[in-house]
């Protein structure tokens, strides 16, 4: 028991140490931790871009109305090395976003969440290589 | 909503191949370094043990090659933490610091935190656990001095850190210019490009290609390129000032010895001086394994030289390009998300001073 404890502690250092994520900029300055937003729409675009990624979606409002919105996600380069590719994720895809609104107010989100209509998280779950799935099947 | 962790950085290890290596260094405790790649996860056993001395293949110039797609993606911080007072972790407690690290990077931010205020890691991959990264049995990156800590900083560092922050007040707030941000985020340099260059956190990964003469590395995160010379020139004019400093190498043995100074000082290693000088070694010590070592020379900063020392593990290529400022729609969005912030509070106190 108590070389257990011995192991659990060091580790503990191990992890402590570890520190955050270095983010590339501040997110919170971009997006209103106050403004959390359910976003449910159809891709038009997905930009493989660094520092981020962007997703295009458009929105139908119960008005019946189609806003688009601009939704950053994370750099595509770990993706790529796992096989995706712009192919991966199509338009037309249906995805259900979690996501945080600008500090301006303007139609743009981090997107905390990403969602398909089956209910697994993009990338994740089978809808990736490393997931599970195949790589040359679309997310769609 | 239940939002996965990101902030800390944790692993979701699913060991695949460990290689237990051996390797004496010049001057330095042996190393012990392992591989680990994630998903798909499969059985294997140690794929290399370098227990012997290793000869790696020459290039067709006749250096030691050390060429290919690496990463120094680690869980093992630059200084060992104050609760740890040995140099290394038995295999055994190194798992559970891994596993520790994973249920903490699977974890859940709290929606409605700061934290939270962002797109979750592992959906994008830049967890470490989806990425190849080098095992370490090292309970710190710095192996000299022997408690695993930077030196003191000296009254010069103390004072020239005091400067810096009073300069940086002058300028105004971080979000009144672009100018006051941060220069990784404006996709200048990323921090630890170095040299020394330490992992990124994410992306951690480089490029070396030789030629006749010359040796370069290509540094993923935000694009650097370091072109060494091994030609034997000398080091150019000290007013030459770079932002990755100006760099020079020589083979000794199987080992590349890279002396870098001529340091813009923009980019501040740890509060370094723009006379820091940095010693890198490249040993390759496997086929899929480079011991990178460096010691970084500042008596302006820190009373003594120090020493750290972290393998570089064969990963898969190419590099994607990471054309940073490029698409770096994100700096705009800061600003005009400060500018909204100061019309609320201007319009918050003049309805308290109409009160």
């Amino acid at each position: 028991m108590r070389t257990k404890l011995a192991v659990v502690m060091t580790a503990g250092g191990l992890l402590l140490a570890a520190g955050p994520v270095r983010a590339h900029h501040a997110f919170a300055a971009e997006f209103d931790v106050n403004k959390p937003i359910k976003l449910q729409g159809t891709l038009t675009k997905w930009e493989m871009v660094n520092p981020h990624s962007w997703f295009h979606i458009d929105v139908k409002g119960p008005d019946g109305k189609v806003n688009s919105w601009l939704v950053e996600g994370g750099s595509p380069n770990q993706l790529i090395r796992m096989g995706v590719t712009k192919n991966t994720v199509l338009a037309g895809t249906e995805l259900t976003i979690e996501a945080y609104q600008s500090k301006d107010g303007n139609n743009k989100a981090v997107g905390r969440n990403f969602v398909l209509a089956d209910g697994k998280r993009l990338f994740l779950g089978g809808s990736a290589p490393g997931g599970g799935g195949d790589s040359n099947s679309p997310a769609k | 909503m239940k939002h996965r962790c990101l902030v800390p950085i944790g692993v979701l290890a699913i060991p695949i191949a460990i290689a237990w290596l051996g390797v004496p260094v010049a001057g330095q405790a042996p190393s012990t370094a392992a591989a680990t790649k994630a998903a798909p996860a499969k059985a294997s056993t140690a794929k290399s043990t370098a227990t012997k001395a290793y000869t790696p293949p020459r290039t067709p110039d006749g250096q030691p090659d050390i060429q290919g797609f690496w990463t120094n993606s680690t869980y093992t911080p630059l200084e060992r933490p104050n609760n740890v007072t040995k140099e290394f972790y038995t295999p055994d407690e190194l798992e559970v610091a891994i596993k520790q690290a994973a249920d903490r990077e699977t974890a859940q931010t709290e929606p409605g935190t700061t934290a939270d205020v962002h797109y979750d890691f592992t959906q994008f991959g830049l967890d470490r656990s989806q990425s190849t990264f080098a095992k370490n049995l090292r309970t710190s990156l710095i192996t000299n001095p022997e408690n695993g800590k930077l030196p003191p900083v000296t009254p010069e560092g103390q004072k020239r850190a005091a400067e810096r922050a009073a300069a940086r007040k002058t300028q105004g707030g971080q979000y009144d210019a672009v100018e006051n941000m941060p220069i990784g985020s404006r996709c200048i340099i990323m921090a630890g490009a170095g040299p020394p260059m330490m992992n990124a956190g994410y992306n951690s990964n480089y490029q070396i290609v030789q030629g006749p003469g010359y040796v370069m590395i290509l540094t993923e995160m935000i694009h650097d390129v370091r072109v060494i010379p091994v030609d034997g020139r000398p080091q150019p004019h000290s007013n030459v000032r770079q932002w990755v400093g100006t760099s020079r190498g020589r083979w000794d043995g199987n080992t590349l010895i890279v002396e870098t100074t001529n340091f813009n000082g923009k980019n501040a290693f740890r509060g370094a001086s723009e006379n820091m000088k940095v010693i890198e070694r490249f040993t390759r010590v496997a086929d899929d394994v480079i011991t990178y070592q460096f010691t970084v020379e500042d008596d302006a900063t820190w009373a003594r030289p120090w020493t750290a020392e972290m393998p570089m593990q064969k990963t898969e290529g190419p590099i994607f390009e990471f054309a940073c400022h490029e698409s770096n729609y994100g700096i705009a969005n800061i600003l005009a998300g400060a500018r909204a912030d100061e019309k609320r509070a201007a319009e918050e106190a003049a309805k308290k001073g109409a009160k």
